[in-house]
């Protein structure tokens, strides 16, 4: 038993991280929906005020770069196919956020499940890809891919379960235990030689990766994600299980109490997020990189985690915000071309964005 | 070390502080700017703490003044430390500047095997052996030290007696950023010997996090902690300059792995030492 309890029934509760207050039915009045937009409206713009000053003050024109943010991305085909095939694998992270956070959990860890997910799938597509037929390898990846993730989440929560340790802290130690563990085999056992001096594991087999569609470079991962998140959707939305987790996430006393397995929804909530974190990681791999390198995942989880934080945590939302992160990230790329500002400068508008919906989104009077 | 005991002010008074590893980032680049600029590390340590403070003081408005989730905003600092030290770091990448030199204390640092690891460093790794003392004595025998702490256990019976909880733990988490920032300074003008590189600290402020729980909130354990990771991460070396060939990235994965290893065995016996708002935090759905 918790040693809190006792002393705070009440005001303690509210005090909890709430995972979505604007997900109440009987929002959509008129008037409250206005002021809601009008509010995020605020914030976004904001934020991007904010941008265009640091980016002023480097010497380059705010309104240029925005414009080349505008032309390098959406205008063109080839930038969109890029923004498609980034948003797929930060769609399926922000979902590994979107589930435990419906529970009241925080999974900063979607990196290092994607990272572990990918590094399965590689071990199994290193494997066997060459002897194999490339379906049946890819099938195995994917499922070696979403297990892992789950499992790596698993650690977390065992331990959020048993010594609670906040899945917080743990989840992001883990991130970089992930990389290391990846950095681990690319450099020692599965280093490829052949890759002059470059430290990366052997390509994977042709018939071993995601199918692309029609004659684009855009593979069917962006199909799995979109049918992930309607599938979180009514999980979520319309299934008991899906009920119970955000009452634990309201108020876990209050479930307990009404004879939920508290502990049991928690663990099902990481391992899934876990699953979908790694799920990404698989088609990471075998739809964009066809190969571990040292810079696999590229934040990939931190933009995941972002994209649900942007979307308040509701399954739909997602796609809308992890497409328009993919398409900052690219932007990030053409950023650094065009004005001489490093890529990594495109990390202060989103630190920018989050913050602003972070602060001026919120319902007024929640204490920390 | 620094980022431990700042980041122990802050989850004193309530607020865990993810950004800590943000605090550090600009603190590093901060310190190595105004170093770069004045010549003097030690100007370059307060250009640190100042930028440190700065960033956390983004967080205290953000959590305790709108509400916002800790571990996001706290990230969301990461996020923008890290855009920001890319941004304006650049032109340092590659430089190198006046850094602290090592003093090996005369005397002290010849005892064998005890000596170096402990006497032989820079100037500010010894300011902290006062500092963590320094700390413990503040928190927990001076009035304000009292004040933090009831901030962070029972933050209505602060407002009871007129003071403000939100000012307290803003000024906590702003301190708490300042020595973070410190951190950041130590890493720039002293671990890397004056060089400045993208993501110079590498998840030391997330391992600060994670230490100031297996320390149980205690400045003194703080300290204890962090000598653990320096001996780890010396062991690596160590090795390698024997001739014993370690995959830098198991090296890299240690204090990581030990972190975990560490929380997973103390985790629950820590719990009971916790201030009581932040156990509100920690253990956010009342488990078990």
């Amino acid at each position: 038993m918790s040693v809190t309890v006792s002393a705070e029934p009440a005001p303690a509760e509210p005090a909890g991280p709430p995972p979505s207050p604007a997900e109440a039915p009987g929002e959509s009045l008129a008037s409250r929906a206005l002021a809601t937009t009008l509010r995020w409206v605020v914030a976004l713009g904001g934020a991007l005020v904010v941008f265009g000053a640091f980016v002023m003050a480097n010497g380059a024109n705010p309104l240029q770069v925005y414009s080349d943010i505008w032309s390098s991305t959406l205008a063109r085909g080839t930038s969109l196919q890029q923004i498609l095939i980034l948003a797929t694998p930060i769609v399926l992270t922000a979902l590994a956020v979107v589930v435990p956070a419906r529970g009241g959990m925080v999974n900063v860890g979607g990196e290092g499940q994607l990272i572990i997910g990918a590094v399965a799938a590689a071990g199994v597509g290193l494997m066997l890809d060459q002897r194999v037929n490339g379906t049946v390898v890819l099938i195995l990846m994917l499922v070696a891919g979403t297990v892992a993730g789950a499992l790596w989440a698993g650690v977390a929560a065992a331990m959020r379960l048993t010594v609670r340790v906040n899945e917080a802290v743990t989840t992001l130690l883990l991130n970089y235990v992930a990389l290391f563990v990846m950095q681990y085999l690319i450099i020692g056992p599965w280093r490829d030689p052949g890759q002059n001096g470059r430290i990366a594991s052997r390509e994977l087999e042709t018939g071993a990766l995601l199918p692309v569609l029609g004659s684009s470079k855009v593979h069917i991962g962006i199909a799995i994600a979109v049918i992930a998140t309607v599938a979180v959707w009514v999980l979520l939305r319309f299934t008991t299980w899906g009920f119970r987790l955000s009452v634990v996430g309201g108020n876990a006393e209050a479930a307990r109490r009404a004879g939920f397995n508290v502990r049991k929804l928690l663990l099902g909530a990481l391992l899934l997020g876990g699953a979908f974190a790694g799920l990404a990681g698989v088609i990471h791999l075998t739809g964009k990189e066809y190969q571990l390198v040292s810079t696999f995942g590229a934040n990939i989880g931190y933009l995941g985690f972002l994209a649900s934080w942007l979307a308040r945590h509701r399954p739909i939302p997602v796609l809308v915000a992890s497409f328009a992160l993919a398409a900052i990230a690219i932007a990030g790329d053409s950023l650094q071309l065009r004005s001489g500002l490093p890529a990594p400068t495109v990390n202060i508008l989103l630190g920018l964005v989050l913050i602003a919906v972070l602060g001026w989104t919120t319902k007024k009077g929640a204490k920390p | 070390m620094y980022a431990g005991l700042g980041e122990t002010i802050s989850e004193r008074a309530g607020v865990i502080n993810l950004g800590t590893e943000g605090s550090m980032l600009v603190g590093a680049l901060g310190g190595y700017v105004a170093t770069s600029a004045t010549g003097s590390p030690r100007l370059g340590v307060l250009g640190g703490a100042a930028l440190g403070a700065l960033l956390a003081s983004v967080h205290a408005v953000l959590v305790v003044l709108r509400g916002a989730n800790q571990f996001a905003s706290g990230l969301a600092l990461v996020f923008l430390a890290f855009g920001l030290t890319a941004l304006y770091g650049a032109p340092y990448v590659s430089g190198t500047i006046n850094f602290f030199q090592t003093w090996a204390i005369p005397g002290l640092s010849s005892i064998p095997l005890v000596g170096p690891v402990l006497f032989d460093h820079d100037p500010l790794t010894y300011l902290g052996y006062l500092a963590a003392p320094l700390l413990w004595w503040v928190l927990f025998r001076t009035r304000a030290g009292l004040i933090v702490r009831t901030a962070g256990e029972r933050a209505d019976a602060l407002e009871v007696h007129g003071y403000s909880v939100v000012k307290v733990r803003c000024a906590a988490v702003a301190v708490g950023g300042a020595l973070a920032g410190v951190g950041g300074a130590q890493i720039s003008l002293a671990l890397t010997q004056g060089t400045w590189y993208e993501n110079v600290t590498a998840g030391r402020g997330f391992i600060a996090v994670a230490l100031v729980i297996f320390a149980m909130w205690n400045p003194i354990l703080v300290l204890a902690g962090s000598y653990l990771f320096g001996v780890a991460l010396s062991l690596g070396s160590a090795l390698q300059t024997q001739g014993i060939a370690v995959n830098q990235a198991i090296l890299g994965a240690l204090p990581f792995v030990l972190t975990l290893a560490i929380l997973a065995i103390l985790g629950k016996r820590t719990l009971l030492a916790a201030p009581d708002e932040l156990l509100r935090v920690l253990d956010n759905s009342k488990t078990t």
